[in-house]
């Protein structure tokens, strides 16, 4: 345990000397908050364009503040997962490629430590990022649309956050036998659209996997009639989590470093 | 609508937080490629990226141009 | 008191023998050269006692650990090409590596102090990692493999990348490090080998050729030799010489002869007389031996 903290002590210092601290939260803000902004600002805009000839009358349906919330979430669901792969693409890999991690594996090292520490190093600053990047956007639609109870909110970003701790365990488990950052983010990426395609296209036969949280998330802020489904995604999103991270201690714990 | 026309009181308390954190991540990206001694390809094309591609250009040069080690 | 014991230690890299059954053994406090040259398997042969590669054959035994046991405890390593995380400081790797290690907090400090120090690196514990030299890196290098007092310290090229004076430093470092733990350590140059080892293993493709002491490789390969030179073709003397004493072989070249042979004082007394008598043209007397560096060519040959 002293190891471990250890190890995670020096991820959370190095996410502070490469600015990771500042830039993923900053980053998961913009990417949340663009939603009600533009959302809210857009008659406006397509007004200014001006070149509209007289009469001519565009309706916009105004978006709902719940319908706003979603879209912010969706975005996540994009720009959101490709921040999350390329800021953790390396996080293993990139020490093998430079040869740190051999000097630090001769050392008494659990491996089991080495891979959960960075493995949870990595969600919280996912967790944090995302709190605050989606807190924000919840205050901006309150704001700017209305006021979204805070219990769904919270629900929300509770479901929608285990698809992205998942996204990030997958990045870790093509960490763990991988030497190129590049080909981890690769692979990380491909593996989550196909998890996405798939899940999407036959929704019906995939209502459990963790792809489909986006929806659940989205049917609490709409407080729509919640799927009995919502359990199993969330009990296969965790045991996943679990099984990647214990394949990803064994699959390092083989792997020759030199 | 004219520029003039547009409700600059309402609109700057709700954009400018947003601007200012952009500010932030493009200050800190420039800070950061200044200090560090070796990036992934010439510094004077990161100054431009950071500088001219809004928001996605420190975000790349986070993630591309910093050495990861 | 033995280390580690080798046992019949080889290594395969997809059909390729690298390394082809190896054994030996390392005594506490002795310092042990790997000698050989470039892509005789030294750097493989370091990995594999360090646990970063796995053997495909043969046993590593550390005395008082049994087969398969985590050993990593006990040794500390180098490797030839250090690498660092380039954004801490000096002080921070050292006290990183030493908490890693299981030293406590305040004893990982306190070591760190120790060791900058000793290795010399003090005045820069404060700047970050990526701004040393790489002569500073090689010694904060030895200062992280030995922080938590290693039975065995493996060193791979210690001293090959640095300069004259730097090769100085750290070869005097590994010298008053031996009076406390073992060190094993790789190189391709004789000399640093003598400066500062007990022992020394010649790798040769893959296999050790030879192995001992410096006294019992010298007396085992080194032999007495006496060279003469005269004014004219010297063919014509050598039947003088090699009746008089018992000569083990002679080379002729030119003006010159090479005798080697088995009691030195015996046969210059010998020599000297039949040249006085004589009064043969001489130009040039000289007493030798064959130097290290001779023997391991003539090994390296064979």
């Amino acid at each position: 345990m002293k190891q471990w903290m250890t190890l995670l002590n020096k991820e959370l210092l190095e996410m502070t000397r490469n600015f990771k601290w500042i830039w993923v939260p900053i980053v998961f803000i913009l990417i949340a908050v663009m939603e009600p902004i533009t959302a809210y600002y857009m008659p406006q805009i397509i007004d200014s364009l001006g070149d509209l000839p007289d009469g001519a009358v565009i309706e916009l349906p105004v978006p709902s503040a719940e319908e706003v919330l979603v879209a912010s979430l969706s975005q996540y669901n994009t720009l959101g997962l490709l921040v999350i792969i390329l800021s953790s693409m390396g996080i293993i890999a990139g020490e093998r490629k430079s040869g740190v991690a051999g000097l630090i594996l001769v050392k008494p090292v659990s491996y089991t430590a080495f891979v959960t520490a960075k493995w949870a190093g990595a969600m919280l600053l996912l967790w944090i990022s995302y709190f605050i990047g989606y807190f924000v956007s919840w205050y901006y639609v309150g704001i700017l649309f209305d006021t979204i109870p805070f219990i769904d909110f919270i629900q929300s970003f509770f479901i929608y956050g285990l698809w992205l701790s998942f996204v990030l365990t997958i990045t870790v488990f093509f960490n763990s036998f991988l030497k190129s950052p590049g080909a981890v983010g690769f692979l990380s990426f491909a593996a989550v659209i196909v998890l996405i395609v798939i899940s999407g296209t036959f929704s019906k036969w995939f209502e459990w996997s963790p792809a489909q949280l986006l929806s659940y998330a989205s049917t609490f802020i709409m407080s729509g009639p919640i799927s009995s489904d919502v359990w199993a995604a969330i009990i296969l999103s965790v045991s996943g989590i679990i099984m990647l991270l214990g394949g990803s201690i064994a699959i390092f714990r083989r792997k020759e470093l030199a | 609508m004219e520029l003039s026309q547009v409700n600059w009181e309402v609109i700057i308390p709700i954009v400018a937080p947003i601007i200012l954190i952009q500010l932030i991540l493009l200050a800190i990206a420039i800070i950061d490629l200044v200090r560090i001694e070796k990036v992934n390809g010439p510094k004077w094309v990161w100054i431009l990226v950071i500088l001219f591609v809004n928001i996605v250009g420190p975000i790349l040069y986070f993630v591309i141009g910093r050495r990861n080690d | 008191m033995s280390v580690v014991h080798v046992k019949n230690l080889k290594k395969n890299y997809q059909k390729h023998e690298v390394i082809k059954g190896i054994d030996f053994e390392l005594m506490d406090k002795k310092c042990i050269a790997l000698l050989g040259a470039n892509g005789a398997g030294k750097t493989t042969t370091l990995q594999m006692l360090s646990g970063l590669m796995k053997p495909t054959n043969g046993e590593i035994l550390f005395s008082g650990s049994r087969e398969g046991d985590d050993f990593r405890h006990l040794i500390g390593y180098l490797p030839q090409h250090p690498v660092f995380y380039d954004w801490m400081t000096g002080r921070e790797f050292l006290e990183y590596a030493g908490k890693l290690s299981g030293l406590s907090k305040k004893d990982s400090k306190k070591r760190t102090q120790e060791l900058l120090e000793l290795v010399g690196i003090e005045e820069a514990k404060n700047r970050r990692i990526g701004k040393y030299s790489g002569g500073m890196k090689q010694r904060l290098g030895i200062a992280q493999a030995i922080i938590h007092r290693p039975k065995l310290v493996i060193l791979d090229e210690p001293v090959s990348a640095l300069d004259p004076f730097g090769r100085r430093e750290v070869l005097e470092l590994m010298g008053r490090l031996k009076k406390e733990t073992a060190i094993l350590f790789s190189t391709h140059i004789l000399n640093d080998a003598e400066e500062v080892c007990d022992e020394i293993l010649f790798l040769h493709n893959g296999r050790l050729v030879e192995s001992g002491t410096m006294e019992q490789l010298r007396d085992k390969h080194q032999q007495a030799k006496i060279d003469l030179e005269f004014k004219e073709d010297a063919a014509r003397y050598a039947d003088l010489f090699t009746a008089l004493v018992k000569v083990q072989s002679h080379a002729i070249k030119r003006n010159k002869i090479s005798f080697f042979v088995e009691d030195i004082e015996l046969a210059k007394i010998g020599f000297l007389k039949v040249i006085a008598e004589r009064n043969l043209p001489l130009v040039k007397f000289e007493i030798s031996r064959t130097s290290l560096e001779e023997v391991f060519m003539k090994v390296v040959e064979k």
